[in-house]
């Protein structure tokens, strides 16, 4: 095992899947000479060259369109959009091509295509430059969306989504690029469509996934204090989402909480909530809660943000409400 | 939404909780001035008709006729005064305000409308274990009944198997559900005791059948003169007419005594305040008519409460003897058998035939003690054995 | 037959025009047939007819090889047709059959051949550049000596997408041939009041190389086609050819176009593109083109296509979920 930040586990699995097989190209918004505007793709122009890691203008609706001809012409590009905010430009690209190209055709072709971008707050970005999309991708048939929560999920479902044939949008948390994690030596990928149990319980399941995973984890240590075992999930992939693992933990419990820093209306913990009502409807022996951002735009100011970012006192009062 | 204020399901008693909305006699739209009727409320002990306390015009019923609800919770929107008269309090009481917070949370298993609120995991269990949901008590908000609480009961000793003999099953009455609750209630919470005699009510006969020959009122029976009787013996210990309350002990009128009367909808237990003020005849013709009430559904509030001794009599059947369970609102009743022929010795051992009913005290041992029961009691069957005095009507100066 | 080259030797130009006449007719009467089975209810959804234009999609895929690859747009079967996609699995596609090379799941807005490098016809206006761009890419950077066409309408120059696409190519040098079937309509008003400027004018912009050429001439179509590939393939980036043509039939069929002027409508038979390719014909020395004989023949071609299109079945709804990934998990 060896100790890696965040950033630096999505760098050496761009690296990795280069290295391993040479249709592997990155486009995106400097991500060439400049190294990326996180820093995610430093030192790969020089590995790779000019015509595997391709500098882009700002033209993210172009860039992405792109990657879905490319993909189906033989290479498998990787996509940076600098901010989630910013995926809205390449809605097209993904929902009416990347998405349907596998179905629409017959199954003649797969777009084998990922689209990285950072989501999050708590950085002060304001309102364009922090927002949670992902529940917009993970409605759409045809996509995959994943969110790792540390540095070992950041490669392994990095690896899988670039090997996947089918287009997959990897979302990174921004503030947990400088997060430091073990990982595998040599690192190992991970499978798209499988949650990981970072903690077990028996008193209440608590879903979560990207930086929320964290937020559930400190949750838990006090609820432990408590006398309360609380079972932290760590959904890893969004879409597909790994249904029987959180079925078989809210057996164990028989309460489910789910949290994520995207706003709780109609977000991923909605379709969560409604499934496990639904397949899970017998387990339950209390109500079923989300916490997740309030229905309001990511503010600017640091209190107000704080105000908004969904925190630990609010994950105890669902998993109390829900011990009630 | 609709405007207006609310009409709260009154208290009508001490101890109501909850009210049955029997019927309603307006609809929306009715115009209704002070005194018109609004709607008739059924408790445990009486069906009252809850009149209109100003002038309005009914909005909207929030409560369908057959429903029971909390006391205080809105059955109707109208454009009359909001409850108190008060505009803040008509704010909070319109406020939309989750419905589920106005049912006590204490309440077992089992809401207003009948449904059992539980969690799905608990209804399984129960699914599985052949639990009746409807007989767990619910710890969650609102009484929601969860696992743990169905798992409390299985882990209790099991229920004798049945054999699966083919029964039937109706739904209790709003009075008979009321009734069994009280008298779980009284059987879990009072510790009862008992005294027992046998009055001699041989004179009694005669008198009672001198005073019927020339009587165009109500019959005088036997059990006017028990209720004479027990008056007569409040008076004689007054500091018997108190009641257990988790607040005290509760001093409660001298003079009233409670009727046992069985009805059609179920057992009710009017009271006779001044019992304690009327002679025979008096005693006769009023609790003949709080028995005709009770059969009918016409008790008001002012015929319940306010007594700590009731009396129950089962002399028309065979039985000898009563032992009755203390209404949770008092401390004390008498039960009282058939009477029948026996030979007792006379001064010089001779049989004499004797005319005795047998009596049985049920007192709640946290207000009395043995011997203050048993003068009680004696005190009742010397009252009985000297049936002249209870012809008089009492003096109000020996009270 | 597709990847032949036209040669420039021509001789036998006759021939060779004779075959561009062929395969103009193929499309013609494929699409006829469609507007006549249209009408009768048995083709479903709805459809966008390139009558009139078919010298576009015939000219510019005599420039084009098997390898080379196109993204098209809603008006899309002359460029699959012309790419070689089987007339069975276009019409069976366009009947909603299992049979269909896409298993009835696009229809005529999104008839496909990978096989062929045709990347789809595309519901959405301007779509296709990028598909073609992307498809530019893969060539350049995988080394294959292929080019790839993004056809597109005048209409779609208002969007947004072909700036971003004409600026990448021009930048990073790629095989990208852009196609404009100049009709001078988009959807129900001329394009003259939907556009503020000429494709010339962008493409300079762009430093990008624009040709016009008569998109009625299949002739003309071809030979500037083949030139401005020959360039791109050679490596010198992307290049413009602006085909100006006409629509016959409306936006999309049924449409009545009350809005089009008598006068133009009557002018579009004066340059019907087998017209012009028979002129062109006579202009080698050939007068006996027998254009009915043909004309029957492409119809027995097509009627059979037709024929084993009716006998296909309804697609399965299962194996349709099983497509939407391609380790064919449905969510």
């Amino acid at each position: 095992m060896t100790e890696i930040r965040y950033l630096k586990a999505v760098n050496t699995a761009l690296s990795d899947a280069m290295d391993a097989d040479p249709s592997v190209v990155l486009m995106g918004e400097d991500v060439g000479e400049a190294g990326g505007p996180f820093g995610a793709s430093r030192g790969l122009l020089e590995r790779f060259g000019p015509s595997r890691v391709l500098d882009g203008p700002i033209s993210e609706a172009a860039l992405a369109g792109a990657a879905v001809g490319a993909a189906m012409s033989g290479l498998r590009p990787v996509v940076e959009i600098m901010f989630m905010d910013f995926t809205t430009l390449v809605m097209d690209a993904m929902v009416n091509q990347a998405a349907k190209v596998r179905f629409m055709f017959g199954g003649q072709t797969s777009v084998p295509m990922v689209l990285r971008t950072p989501h999050g707050g708590g950085l002060g970005a304001g309102p364009q430059h922090s927002q949670c999309l992902e529940a917009w991708f993970a409605h759409v048939p045809g996509l995959k969306v994943v969110c790792p929560s540390d540095p070992a999920s950041a490669y392994g479902l990095l690896r899988a989504a670039i090997a996947d044939p089918d287009p997959v949008v990897f979302v990174e948390n921004k503030a947990l690029y400088a997060m430091k994690g073990e990982i595998a030596d040599p690192p190992a990928p991970f499978a798209i469509g499988r949650a990981a149990i970072r903690r077990s319980g028996t008193d209440v399941t608590i879903v979560a996934y990207g930086a929320a995973v964290h937020t559930a984890g400190t949750a838990a240590d006090r609820l432990a204090e408590r006398g309360v075992s609380a079972e932290v999930v760590d959904l890893l992939s969004l879409q597909p989402w790994d249904e029987a693992t959180v079925l078989a933990s809210l057996s164990r419990t028989h309460r489910l909480v789910i949290v994520h820093e995207a706003v709780e209306a109609f977000g991923v913990g909605a379709e969560i909530a409604a499934r496990m009502a639904q397949v899970g409807f017998d387990e339950l022996d209390g109500p079923i809660m989300r916490v997740g951002a309030p229905f309001m735009p990511v503010p600017f100011s640091k209190g107000l943000e704080a105000a908004y970012m969904p925190s630990v006192d609010a994950v105890l009062q669902a998993v109390d409400k829900t011990l009630e | 939404m609709s405007g207006g204020n609310p009409l709260l399901m009154p208290k009508l008693g001490l101890t109501m909780t909850e009210g049955l909305l029997a019927e309603w006699r307006v609809s929306p739209g009715t115009t209704v001035r002070p005194g018109d009727v609004l709607f008739v409320v059924e408790t445990e002990k009486i069906a009252t008709e809850i009149e209109a306390t100003a002038e309005g015009r009914i909005e909207t019923l929030l409560v369908e006729s057959g429903k029971t609800v909390p006391v205080g919770s809105p059955v109707a929107l109208w454009t009359g005064p909001p409850p108190g008269g008060d505009a803040t309090e008509s704010a909070a009481a319109t406020a939309p305000e989750p419905a589920p917070d106005v049912v006590p949370e204490s309440r077992a298993a089992g809401r207003p409308d009948g449904r059992t609120v539980a969690t799905p995991l608990a209804r399984r269990i129960a699914r599985q274990s052949g639990i009746d949901l409807s007989t767990v008590r619910g710890s969650g908000p609102r009484g929601r009944i969860k696992a743990a609480d169905v798992e409390a009961v299985q882990t209790s000793p099991a229920p004798a198997v049945r054999a699966s003999v083919p029964t039937s099953v109706r739904q209790p009455t709003n009075v008979e559900r009321i009734v069994a609750d009280r008298l779980s209630l009284s059987k879990r919470t009072i510790p009862h005791f008992y005294v027992l005699a046998d009055a001699d009510v041989t004179e009694l006969e005669h008198v009672r059948a001198e005073l019927n020959a020339d009587r165009t009122g109500t019959r005088i029976t036997v059990n006017h003169f028990i209720i004479a009787a027990t008056a007569a013996a409040l008076r004689a210990y007054p500091d018997f007419a108190c009641r257990w309350t988790d607040a005290g002990i509760e001093s409660l009128p001298v003079g009233a005594v409670g009727i046992a009367v069985d009805t059609p909808r179920g057992l009710m237990v009017p009271v006779l305040a001044d019992a304690g003020a009327r002679g025979i005849e008096s005693i006769a013709d009023a609790a003949g008519d709080l028995v005709t009430r009770a059969r009918e559904g016409r008790l008001t509030p002012d015929h319940m409460g306010g007594a700590a001794v009731s009396i129950s009599n089962v002399g028309m059947t065979g039985a000898s003897m009563l032992v009755p369970i203390v209404d949770p609102d008092q401390s004390a009743i008498l039960g009282a058998g058939a009477i029948r022929s026996v030979f007792r010795p006379d001064a010089e051992g001779r049989p004499v035939l004797r005319r005795e009913v047998g009596l049985v005290l049920s007192c709640d041992h946290r207000v009395f003690d043995g011997m203050r029961a048993a003068r009680f009691l004696d005190a009742v069957v010397s009252a009985l054995n000297h049936p002249v005095r209870s012809i008089r009507t009492p003096d109000p100066g020996r009270g | 037959m597709r990847d032949r080259e036209l040669t420039e030797r021509r001789l036998d130009e006759a021939a060779e025009i004779t075959a561009l006449l062929r395969d103009l007719l193929i499309v013609r009467r494929a699409e006829e047939r469609l507007s006549a089975m249209f009408a009768d209810g048995e083709v479903p959804g709805f459809i966008h007819l390139s009558i009139g234009q078919e010298a576009v999609s015939v000219g510019v895929m005599r420039a084009l090889r098997v390898e080379d690859t196109l993204a098209s747009t809603h008006r899309g079967h002359g460029h699959a047709i012309a790419k070689g996609m089987p007339l069975e699995g276009f019409f069976s596609e366009l009947l909603a059959k299992n049979e269909g090379l896409c298993r009835g799941r696009g229809g005529s807005m999104h008839v496909a051949d990978m096989s062929v490098g045709m990347l789809g016809a595309n519901g959405i206006v301007g779509a296709g550049l990028s598909i073609a761009l992307g498809s530019a890419l893969a060539h350049k950077t995988l080394g294959r000596n292929a080019v790839a066409v993004a056809f597109f309408g005048d209409g779609a120059l208002a969007e947004g997408l072909v700036h971003e696409c004409m600026n990448l190519a021009a930048l990073w040098k790629l095989p990208l041939l852009f196609v404009c079937e100049n009709n001078g309509w988009g959807e129900f008003r001329p394009t003259s009041q939907q556009l503020a400027f000429a494709l010339g004018d962008l493409a300079s912009a762009y430093r990008i190389p624009h040709r016009i050429v008569d998109g009625n001439d299949v002739v003309a179509v071809a030979e500037a086609a083949e030139a401005v590939v020959r360039s791109i393939r050679k490596g010198e980036g992307p290049a413009v050819l602006e085909c100006m043509t006409v629509r016959v039939r409306g936006h999309f069929e049924g449409d009545a176009q009350k809005y089009r002027d008598q006068a133009e409508l009557d002018a579009m038979t004066e340059r019907d593109p087998i017209r012009v390719v028979c002129e062109r014909l006579a202009a080698c020395g050939v007068n006996d083109t027998d254009l009915d004989g043909l004309t029957r023949e492409v119809d027995a071609v097509i009627e059979a296509a037709v024929a084993a299109a009716r006998r296909g079945t309804d697609p399965d709804p299962v194996a349709a979920r099983h497509d939407v990934y391609t380790d064919g998990a449905a969510a």
